[in-house]
Order: C-alpha cells, then sequence, then structure tokens
C-alpha cells in the first residue's frame, strides 16, 4: 500500500506539481482513498487464493509413524512441478484440449461473426427476435446444456439418435472418436450467441456515415462487411479469441457431465477435471501445482495471442 | 506497455507478500489419533453436529431429539458433495462429531487424521456384538479401537428376469461359469438380448466381485501397506469380465442408475442384474411395469463354497475434536442398533442395516410384494453372512477407484484389458501412496 503512495509522490514529483486548469496533481492521499475500496477486495478475494494456491503447489505431505502415522506438509520446493511435468495424465489433457480449441474456436467465432454480421444487415427484420433466440443458450448454466444435450446424444432415449436412424445413419455421439466433439458442440451452442452478441454491440457503434461513403464508392454489401466492418470490429474478434482461449483450457462442465453416460471419457480428461481428481484424492498441493500450471499455459496463450494480433487488430 | 509492466510488478509484490504472510502459518503437524479421549458425560444440555447423505434423516434425527431433550442433534445432509464437504471441515478443524462415511473412505480418512477414537467409552466396545462381523471390523480397523459404528451394507446378490430365463430355459446359475453359459444361451436366442451389462465407470461394483472372490488387495503388516490389486484373485474376476464383454455377450454402454440403464431393462434387453442390496428399491420405483417379474437369488460363486460381496454401505464416524464422546457414542448406538430408528431409516432412506437387529424388523422379514412377495431380504442375510472379514480398503482407495475406472473404461472401449486396470490400479496406489508419504510395498 505504501508502495503506492511512495510512486504517487514520486509521480507528483516528476510531473514537477505542473499546474492543470483543474489546479494541483492528485495527492497521494487521494489517490489511495479512491484505490483503497478496489484494491483491499482485490488484494483479499483475488491475491491472497492465489497467492496461497502457489504457496500450496511448493509444499509436499510428509508422515511420522507407521500406517496412520501423523501428517504434516513441508516445503518440498519444486517436487509438486516435478510431478506434473512427468505425468503423462496431464500432458495428454492439455493434448486433448488442444484439439478441441484449435477445431472449436475457429467454428466458433467464424459462425457468431456471420450471425453478427447477418444481423447488421438492413436486409434481417424482427432483429430482437433473432438477437434473443441467438443469445438464449448463453442463459442456460453449462452444466443444464450439457446435462440437455447428453439426453440428445444418448441411444437409448433421443429422439435426435432415432431420426438419424430413421434416415439410415449409425450416429455414435458418445463414441471414443466422436466424444470430444459431442462436447465442443455443447461449448459451442453455449457461447456462439454471447460472442455474437459482443461483436454486434462493436458493429452498432460503426457511424453510418462509412458505409455511405463506402457505397458512393461502389462497394457492394459483401465488400462493405469484410473491408469495412471486420477490420473495425477487430478488437472485440481479438477479445472474444481470447476470451474463448481461456475457456477452453478451463473446460470442466462439459465433458464431466458427460462423462455419466460415455465411458470414453476418463477422469483426467481436461486439465481442470485432473486437477480436481487429484484435489478429491485430497492431494492437494499436487492439485495447486496443476492449476498455476495450467493458468501459466493459459496467461501465455492468450497474451501470446493478444501479442499477435494486437498489431494488426489496433490494439 | 510500461503501464502494463509496473502493473504486473505491483501484481508480484502483492502476491509476494501475501504468499510471505502464508508462509508464516503453514500447516502445524496435527497430534495423531486422540487415544486419550475421555469419555466424562458432559454437565447440561449438549448439541451434536451429525452430517449425511441418506434421504429422510431429519426425521429420524427429529425423533431423537423429540426423546432426548439434553443431547440435541443438529444434522446437515452434505450428499452434494460429501468427502469434499467432510475434507473441507476437518482442514478448517470444524469437522462436526459425527459424519457419515464409507466403508471405502474409512482408511483414506484416517491417514488424514479424521477421526477420534472412541473406545475410551465401555458403551462403544460393547456394541461390537450387535453389528455384521465385516462391517465392525472394518469400522475398528480390525479391533485397534472404534473409530464408527457401521450403519449400512450393500450384501451382493443376483436379480433374475425370472420370465426371461423361464421363457429361454435357463436354470438359475449357480456357479459364474454356468452365468456365462446362460449369457451364450441368451445371446444365441436373441440378440437384442444379454445378460447384464458391465458398467466400466464403476470401480465400487467391481471391487464388490473382486471381494466375493477374497482379493485381499490391500494388507498392513511389519509397519507397511501391502498392495496386490492384480493378485490371481482379481485376475480371475478381471479375465472373466473380459471374456464377456469381448463376446459381446454384455453391454457396456449404460451407467448404472442411468436413464439409459432403466430405459434398457424397461425394453426388455437385458435379462439379470448383479446389484447390492440396497438396489431392490431401486429396481421396484424406477421400473413398477416389471413387478412380479423379478427374483433375487445368491450371487454366482467361482467355487463350490459360498462366498459374497459388498457393494456400497456406509458408517456414522466419531469426527476429531469430538468432546462430547459419551452423547455422540449414546446417539450413534441408538441410531444403528435401535429397531425403531432401524425401521425408519429402512423406511425412508432405504438402508439395509448393518445391525443384526436389522433381519428381524418387521418390513425386512416379510416378502416384498414387488419381488413375488419373496424374502428377498432373507437372501441378502445369507449373502451378508458370507462377505469375507478381512477384506480391507486401501489409504488411497479414491484415488485408485479413478485410475481403476478410467483403465475400466478403456478396456471396454478395446483399448487394454480389464487386467491392465488391475495393474493400473496397482500402480496408482503405489504412487498416491508415496505421494502422501504412507509407507507401501508391492505383493504380499
Amino acid at each position: 500500500m505504501t508502495d503506492i503512495a511512495t510512486r504517487a509522490n514520486r509521480v507528483v514529483a516528476e510531473t514537477g506539481g505542473r499546474r492543470r486548469h483543474y489546479g494541483g496533481g492528485p495527492r497521494a492521499g487521494t489517490i489511495v482513498a479512491f484505490l483503497t475500496p478496489f484494491f483491499l477486495p482485490f488484494v483479499l478475494f483475488y491475491l491472497v487464493p492465489v497467492g496461497y494456491a502457489i504457496w500450496q503447489s511448493f509444499l509436499v505431505v510428509r508422515r511420522t509413524g507407521g500406517q496412520y502415522g501423523t501428517s504434516y506438509t513441508t516445503f518440498g520446493g519444486f517436487e509438486q512441478y516435478a510431478q506434473v511435468f512427468q505425468n503423462t495424465e496431464f500432458w495428454s489433457s492439455i493434448g486433448r484440449i488442444g484439439l478441441f480449441g484449435i477445431v472449436q474456436v475457429p467454428v466458433m467465432l467464424l459462425v457468431a461473426l456471420s450471425m453478427a454480421l447477418l444481423l447488421d444487415t438492413p436486409l434481417l427484420k424482427i432483429k430482437p427476435f433473432f438477437r434473443i433466440t441467438a443469445f438464449m443458450p448463453y442463459a442456460v448454466p453449462g452444466v443444464i446444456a450439457a446435462i440437455m444435450w447428453s439426453y440428445l446424444y444418448s441411444p437409448q432415449v433421443s429422439p435426435l439418435v432415432d431420426v438419424l436412424k430413421g434416415i439410415g445413419l449409425q450416429p455414435d455421439f458418445l463414441g471414443p472418436g466422436a466424444v470430444l466433439w459431442s462436447a465442443a458442440n455443447v461449448s459451442t451452442w453455449l457461447w456462439t450467441g454471447y460472442n455474437m452478441l459482443i461483436m454486434y454491440s462493436a458493429l452498432q457503434s460503426i457511424p453510418q456515415e462509412l458505409y455511405e461513403a463506402a457505397k458512393l464508392d461502389g462497394a457492394s454489401n459483401w465488400a462493405i462487411a469484410w473491408k469495412v466492418k471486420v477490420p473495425i470490429i477487430a478488437p472485440s474478434i481479438v477479445l472474444t479469441t481470447v476470451f474463448s482461449i481461456i475457456g477452453t483450457l478451463q473446460l470442466y462442465a462439459e465433458p464431466a457431465v458427460l462423462r455419466q453416460i460415455s465411458s470414453n471419457i476418463s477422469s483426467t480428461y481436461t486439465p481442470n477435471m485432473l486437477a480436481y481428481a487429484v484435489a478429491s484424492g485430497n492431494n492437494y498441493q499436487q492439485a495447486a501445482a496443476i492449476s498455476v500450471v495450467i493458468a501459466v499455459i493459459t496467461f501465455v496463450l492468450s497474451f501470446g495471442f493478444m501479442r499477435l494480433t494486437s498489431k494488426k487488430a489496433g490494439l | 506497455m510500461s503501464n502494463t509492466v509496473t502493473r504486473i510488478r505491483l501484481a508480484v509484490v502483492a502476491a509476494a507478500a501475501s504468499v510471505a504472510v502464508l508462509a508464516g502459518c503453514s500447516s502445524p503437524a496435527p497430534s495423531g489419533d486422540a487415544s486419550a479421549a475421555s469419555c466424562e458425560p458432559a454437565k447440561g444440555k449438549v448439541t451434536l453436529e451429525y452430517w449425511n447423505t441418506v434421504p429422510g434423516m431429519d426425521q429420524v434425527v427429529a425423533l431423537w431429539n423429540k426423546k432426548n431433550p439434553n443431547i440435541q442433534v443438529e444434522m446437515k445432509n452434505i450428499s452434494n458433495d460429501q468427502y469434499g464437504t467432510i475434507g473441507n471441515a476437518l482442514k478448517a478443524g470444524k469437522a462436526p462429531e459425527l459424519a457419515q462415511v464409507g466403508y471405502d473412505e474409512l482408511p483414506f480418512l484416517r491417514t488424514q487424521n479424521a477421526f477420534v477414537d472412541a473406545s475410551a467409552c465401555s458403551a462403544a466396545t460393547a456394541v461390537k456384538s450387535k453389528f455384521v462381523p465385516w462391517t465392525w471390523s472394518q469400522s475398528s480397523f480390525g479391533g485397534t479401537g472404534v473409530f464408527a459404528f457401521p450403519q449400512d451394507t450393500g450384501p451382493m446378490a443376483l436379480y433374475v428376469r425370472s420370465d426371461i430365463f423361464t421363457k429361454h430355459g435357463l436354470e438359475i446359475p449357480k456357479t459364474w461359469d454356468e452365468y456365462a453359459a446362460d449369457a451364450q444361451k441368451l445371446h444365441k436366442a436373441d440378440p437384442n438380448l444379454s445378460i447384464t451389462f458391465f458398467d466400466p465407470n464403476n470401480a465400487e461394483w467391481f471391487n464388490g466381485l473382486l471381494w466375493q472372490n477374497n482379493a485381499e488387495m490391500y494388507k498392513y503388516s511389519g509397519d507397511k501397506w501391502h498392495v496386490t490389486a492384480a493378485s490371481d484373485q482379481s485376475k480371475q474376476v478381471a479375465e472373466y469380465w473380459q471374456k464377456l464383454i469381448d463376446a459381446k455377450l454384455v453391454r457396456t454402454d449404460l451407467a448404472h442408475g442411468s436413464t439409459q440403464m432403466y430405459t434398457a431393462y424397461q425394453k426388455n434387453q437385458i435379462a439379470s442384474y448383479v446389484g447390492a442390496a440396497w438396489g431392490y428399491s431401486m429396481f421396484r420405483d424406477n421400473l413398477p411395469k416389471q413387478a412380479g417379474k423379478w427374483s433375487i437369488v445368491p450371487m454366482p460363486t467361482w467355487g463350490s463354497s459360498a462366498a459374497s460381496g459388498d457393494w456400497g454401505g456406509s458408517t456414522v464416524a466419531f469426527m476429531k475434536g469430538n468432546t462430547h464422546l459419551y452423547e455422540s457414542v449414546k446417539f450413534n448406538s441408538w441410531l444403528n442398533t435401535d429397531p425403531e430408528a432401524l425401521a425408519l431409516e429402512n423406511k425412508l432412506g432405504g438402508l439395509y442395516p448393518a445391525a443384526t437387529a436389522g433381519s428381524e424388523l418387521p418390513a425386512l422379514s416379510q416378502g416384498v410384494e414387488y419381488y413375488n412377495n419373496e424374502k428377498i431380504f432373507d437372501v441378502f442375510a445369507e449373502s451378508s453372512k458370507n462377505i469375507d472379514t478381512d477384506f480391507s480398503w486401501g489409504p488411497t482407495q479414491k484415488t485408485v477407484n479413478l485410475a481403476l475406472q478410467d483403465a475400466m473404461a478403456k478396456a471396454a472401449a478395446g483399448d487394454g484389458t480389464l487386467n491392465d486396470a488391475l495393474s493400473a490400479a496397482q500402480a496408482t496406489a503405489l504412487k498416491s501412496m508415496k505421494d502422501q508419504s504412507i509407507p507401501a510395498v508391492a505383493g504380499k
């Protein structure tokens, strides 16, 4: 806290108390007063738990005596991390999620973008209706959505499977090859409307004059969509991509629910499921280390993507 | 950019600070089993906390509270995350006086120093004779203390669709070999008909089958756990089911207790069910149209002598920090041995009591209408007597079960075999014990 105060003092010193039109520069006391309401909960409910998890990940359990001797935790350095890196289950779950993300994220965002662009054309009437229907799935909690879809996937009870069988197909939504994409489909169904809405809001803020100018230059609707609209809303596309990358790495609910009806989803199917399974065996320290590694990977990927695209997107 | 760097630096400083603060409070070594627990009755009124997952248990507790104004019990239902709730409460030092713990989780929680030994109370050791032997041997850890009272059990038996068996001219199978032969006959007669299903995501059920074959996976001697998850007895069971799976004689696409499972039974696609005592009400309530078509017979055996396994059931454990042992023992023994309480628990929660008095309950000694008025509970009582009392669970059973399930699911999908699943269980058992610094070796 005092760190901020000195920093603020330095700011005041550096600006040399340059007169702004509203009088003197901000005083350190003022800065602290304004920041405290944010900083206190931020530290308490964000930094402390994160710090605690990081701390846990450096501990190991030791035990004195035999069968039911007393256990205690002690500092173990990178022992837990070494285990994470040696854990083949962990890396295969990361690989699985990578495959999932590489396919699901672009597909979902392309669909969302197309829907947003369609909504934004004057051709479409009853916009509020379409907007609400596309957004509706987002109002359904992930677990409920997964349960709903698990009925549609399940061969014994699904009308969908019956219909597909009726036209001569043999769908196996829960088979070893298909189940990952069945989960991807649930995620896509849940999030497409939400991402569409973010893009659509960005489209709404584009001034109409731009379109008029483009039309005068003889641009078709198609050209306006791809050459004017998409570049302008690029930042929101980047944003939705980053959210989707983060969401993918934290995938839990959909596969965990589908696991109830498909034996092709293991308890370590996604990194988060693995962390949960390890924690449920009371190995909190290992679970914390897994979580930290997931967080670092998420951080690297999402920031990496931002760095890659920020120039293009003009962020 | 410089802005971001400053922000990140700030965050790192703050995080480091919080770590430093927390470093000051790493967990102190908890004391071991409170063997010196006292059994003094409290002066005045006592309130006990009791956590469980049994439907209708609130009414049983209400009955006790009405009768015992000085020992009031507050109960909390923790069925949405039983062991998560208990584990977190232990970590926070806020465990209830009494909590429901499954038999297979007892050793695991004991390694977390979750229990207190109630043997200081003479009343606690006196009830031993009131319970089925194997349940007492597990809740007392082979008679080394009293950590829990048994509540209910799941002695296993075979549920048979007698009409389907009659139609295809099948005898009731006495041995697993006969059962496999029946499976073959059924499938030949009608390819859409299977004798049963194998749920690869159900380690608890599979463990019950291993138990029946005297597969003693864990033994404690010489200050070490001896782990033999892939013993000859276990392999015999695994290879048997592998054969049935390979020949497509059992369904592997049904999760136990799921809508899909009931649908398959409803459509007359499955002719039997290898289940436990608590399953009788599941079938009765979910398949009402099949009333009168089901019979319950003893499990097929591996040899000529009767042997059975257990699937499920729980104990009510004395939790760490319990300072009202006298009152807890009083309530706990009433809860699990008093005929009135047992009858109520059976009626509301479908519990099959671990107390021997259970078989004398009116509800458990009459014929059951759904099952052709057969006295099905006699079959379960007999099964209960034939359960190996030396069987014990491992101290990391939950983790082992997850690994076993994952590997069983792979085997059912054609990737590896059930024998590989046993090896996976063995490897996971040793590794998870090492993680928890529990001394363990492979082999007998």
